[in-house]
């Protein structure tokens, strides 16, 4: 069987796993790894019939379901991606570019126009020479692999042994420079590297949404600590029996928002609260966004733009009153977006805090307006547009945790809760599936015949 | 049974601590009525039942006095701090007791930040203790104030960097000062003892007690003394009383009762010691060095007035307001021929 059939066969039975799996459970993809792995070992040309018509139904299916549409695109192999025209041809693309730019930038300098032109040049010939390098080395193995297929087919058993030899080693350097490649066509998101504010907020559910969101933000503090992050409370607004309506936390520290940004969203828990006495199962929500925090340098806000609420507003202040009311409120005018804190005892802290969530609120607005268009495809939404995606359960009687975006389950709720090991499973996943779906959005900018 | 003899004891142990705080003139007008029956309780439920306790009382900010109070007990600063499960805890005795004690101060009007005994400012902790004077949110911009004029004129840098503060009450500028820049040191004056005392304890307890030197001084008739041992330096800060004497009988009971009148009351026109300390400043400050004070909103434009008409020595450079938009602050240097 051709390389390509068994590639076909291989994805049909996975869509064909997956497709049984919904109507089972209504979930799609669980326990993939192990289904497929068993069929594969069955004969694939038998179920070639079932799987044409089972495609079609998929088909249908995508259409009717727009959510589910992430289970579609799975996870591809390097050697999958590598087959695609449109990453051939945007490769060749960025060699030529590469190629055009070094010439400009080595022009003699009288003929060199633009001092800001020539530095943006010059960084973008300095950031692309790695990708190139890597490319042309792949080339070269490329060749040396096709070299080593013809002396396969010598008659001296020797040469035949060494060819061999040289072809296995061949194909793993292939394979490693492939992977670096890859990596460097992910585009590096600037804002992966900023701060950034955690907000949870109770949804439907009352109390036990209150107790679950409670949780969640334990959850968060704790992947912090995992994490080696600092962890600072904003503001947080308990309710009566120790859930928790609204709290925001700022997180700092190496990678934290490339991690937490996939968190945002809607999480919703199905479990028979504390609070239930006829032992019935609920279904509750909990809300996460993921503020970017902006440093002071790259976003400002003008003071005249801000309307501050204190307590001390009213009457003489000063010396005239004393309060312990310390809570201060942050109005930005243009906007309409505000921030408070009462978080501390001092009214400075409290403002300071504010402040620093007002910052954040208004720099995910602005952002918002410069990538929604770019994103707006995507099967993992950053940022606003993903907060009202309901985008995890945590299931305690079945004891699992999926994410309704990539479609993967894990177990042990209570252990996920500590916010350690699972978290981090469930993160790593996401990560892949974000940077694929990265990936694949460069490729279709440069193609459209895949 | 057993808890009912306990609780029964509880109840007379505040019943007798109610007679020791009359004595102390501490019971509220409204008399012995006021004190909710003792009984076993969560946190929540103490909570609360303060909570509406002094609002039927009529004593102001219900809530977070309750809260502030409780949270201090259970070792916090703020209930927010602690685990939301802390809330269905029920309180041992010793709470119990301390908790209803602490509440019966407050139910007679005593400021939270007595009853507690510590309040923050900026990022200090400072301990408070009647009659001393409970620092005010707007002296924290004050503190942000002459640490931005120390940036901005690079002082930060100079050695032996002196500043002096009049009328220091807890300490709350001199130590926040001093905790911010490393290379500051301090003279903090004060007319009361209790006012001194309070301030070296707060050094002592944040470890800034080597930088800062605190002098029992008072303006009006120390004033030889000041200008010989506690000058030249670079920067005079202070927040002194400002507030008019026609004021003073309309202040709420928590400052009135418990304040020290004379770190509030500035005279008729909120001046009198504001002018001590015009007439002072420029014998105090080295030259090119700022005076910055903390004023009524009312103060400004006469103080400024005043030294351009006067000619003291001292430059009026500029008017700054609080958070709430109100002109608060007073920036001056001192211009002088000789040095």
């Amino acid at each position: 069987m051709s390389l390509t059939g068994m590639f076909f066969c291989k994805t049909a039975v996975r869509q064909w796993v997956r497709l049984n799996c919904f109507k089972t459970h209504g979930c799609i993809l669980q326990n993939l790894r192990a289904c497929s792995s068993g069929m594969s070992r069955t004969d694939c040309m038998g179920i070639g019939r079932t799987i044409k018509s089972l495609h079609r139904m998929l088909q249908i299916r995508r259409t009717l379901h727009v959510t589910h549409q992430a289970m579609s695109t799975n996870l591809l192999s390097v050697e999958e991606l590598f087959r695609k025209k449109s990453l051939q041809q945007y490769l060749k693309e960025v060699e030529t570019e590469y190629r055009d730019l070094l010439k400009s930038v080595n022009l003699p300098e009288t003929e060199q126009v633009g001092e800001e032109d020539m530095k943006f040049k010059r960084t973008r010939v300095a950031n692309l020479a790695p990708l190139v390098e890597q490319v042309k080395n792949l080339e070269l193995k490329q060749k040396e692999y096709e070299e080593t297929e013809a002396l396969l087919k010598d008659e001296d058993p020797e040469m035949q042994e060494l060819a061999e030899i040289d072809r296995n080693a061949c194909q793993e350097a292939i394979q490693e420079l492939r992977q670096k490649i890859l990596s460097r066509l992910i585009p590096v998101e600037e804002l992966d590297e900023s701060d950034l504010v955690l907000e949870v907020c109770a949804g439907v559910g009352g109390q036990e949404a209150m107790l679950f969101t409670a949780e969640v933000f334990d959850m968060y503090q704790n992947f912090a600590a995992f994490q080696g992050w600092l962890f600072e409370v904003l503001e947080y607004m308990p309710s009566e029996i120790g859930g928790l309506r609204h709290a925001t936390a700022s997180i700092s520290g190496p990678q934290s928002y490339m991690k937490m940004k996939f968190e945002g969203g809607v999480h919703r828990v199905q479990r028979v609260p504390r609070t239930e006495k006829q032992g019935r199962m609920h279904t509750s929500t909990m809300t996460v966004a993921i503020l970017p925090q902006p440093t002071e340098i790259t976003f400002t806000i003008n003071p005249k733009d801000l309307r501050i609420e204190t307590k001390r507003a009213s009457g003489a202040g000063g010396q005239h009153v004393n309060t312990t009311d310390s809570a201060v409120r942050m109005v930005h005018i243009p906007t309409g977006v505000v921030s408070e804190c009462q978080q501390e005892r001092s009214q400075l802290r409290n403002r300071e805090k504010a402040m620093q969530i007002l910052r954040a609120k208004l720099y995910s607005l602005k952002l918002e307006d410069e990538t929604s268009k770019r994103y707006q495809a995507r099967k993992i939404q950053i940022g606003t547009k993903g907060r009202s995606e309901k985008i995890r359960t945590y299931n305690f009687s079945q004891d699992r945790i999926t994410d309704h975006r990539i479609g993967k389950t894990l177990h042990d709720v209570k252990g996920f809760l500590l916010g350690e090991e699972l978290l981090e499973e469930m993160n790593e996943a996401l990560q892949q599936f974000a940077e694929q779906e990265a990936l694949m959005d460069i490729l279709k900018e440069h193609t459209s015949d895949d | 049974m057993e808890v009912l003899i306990k609780l029964n004891r509880l109840g007379c142990a505040v019943r007798l601590h109610k007679g020791a705080a009359r004595r102390q003139g501490l019971h509220s007008a409204s008399g012995g009525k006021d004190f909710p029956p003792i009984s076993r309780l969560n946190v929540q439920q103490a909570t609360v039942l303060w909570e509406q306790q002094f609002r039927q009382c009529g004593v102001p900010e219900p809530y977070l006095s309750s809260q502030y109070i409780m949270a201090h007990i259970l070792g916090a600063k703020t209930m927010a701090s602690l685990d939301p499960v802390i809330m269905t805890k029920e309180l041992t005795d010793v709470q119990t007791h301390q908790f209803w004690e602490l509440c019966s101060k407050r139910l007679a009007r005593m400021p939270v930040q007595y009853v507690i005994e510590e309040w923050d400012f900026r990022d200090l902790t400072l301990k408070m203790r009647p009659p001393v004077f409970i620092p005010r949110p707007e002296t924290e911009e004050l503190v942000g104030l002459v640490l931005a004029g120390f940036q901005s004129r690079q002082d930060s840098t100079v050695p032996g960097l002196r500043c002096l503060e009049l009328c220091c009450g807890s300490g709350a500028i001199s130590l926040s000062l001093l905790h911010s820049l490393p290379q500051l040191s301090a003279v903090a004056v004060d007319r009361s003892p209790e006012a001194v005392n309070l301030t070296q304890e707060n050094a002592l307890r944040l470890g800034l007690q080597d930088r800062l030197e605190v002098r029992q001084l008072d303006l009006t008739v120390d004033r030889a003394v000041l200008l010989k041992e506690c000058g030249p330096v670079n920067t005079l800060v202070s927040n002194p009383p400002y507030l008019f004497s026609q004021d003073m009988a309309s202040l709420e009971p928590e400052i009135l009762r418990f304040e020290d009148p004379a770190a509030l009351d500035g005279g008729a026109d909120g001046l009198q010691i504001i002018g001590q300390i015009l007439t002072l400043a420029p014998h105090l400050l080295k030259n090119g060095g700022l005076l910055y004070l903390e004023v009524d909103p009312r103060h400004p434009p006469v103080i400024q007035q005043f030294v351009e008409k006067e000619k003291i020595g001292l430059q009026y450079l500029q008017t700054n307001n609080d958070i709430t938009n109100r002109p608060r602050y007073c920036v001056l240097q001192r211009r002088g021929a000789e040095d």
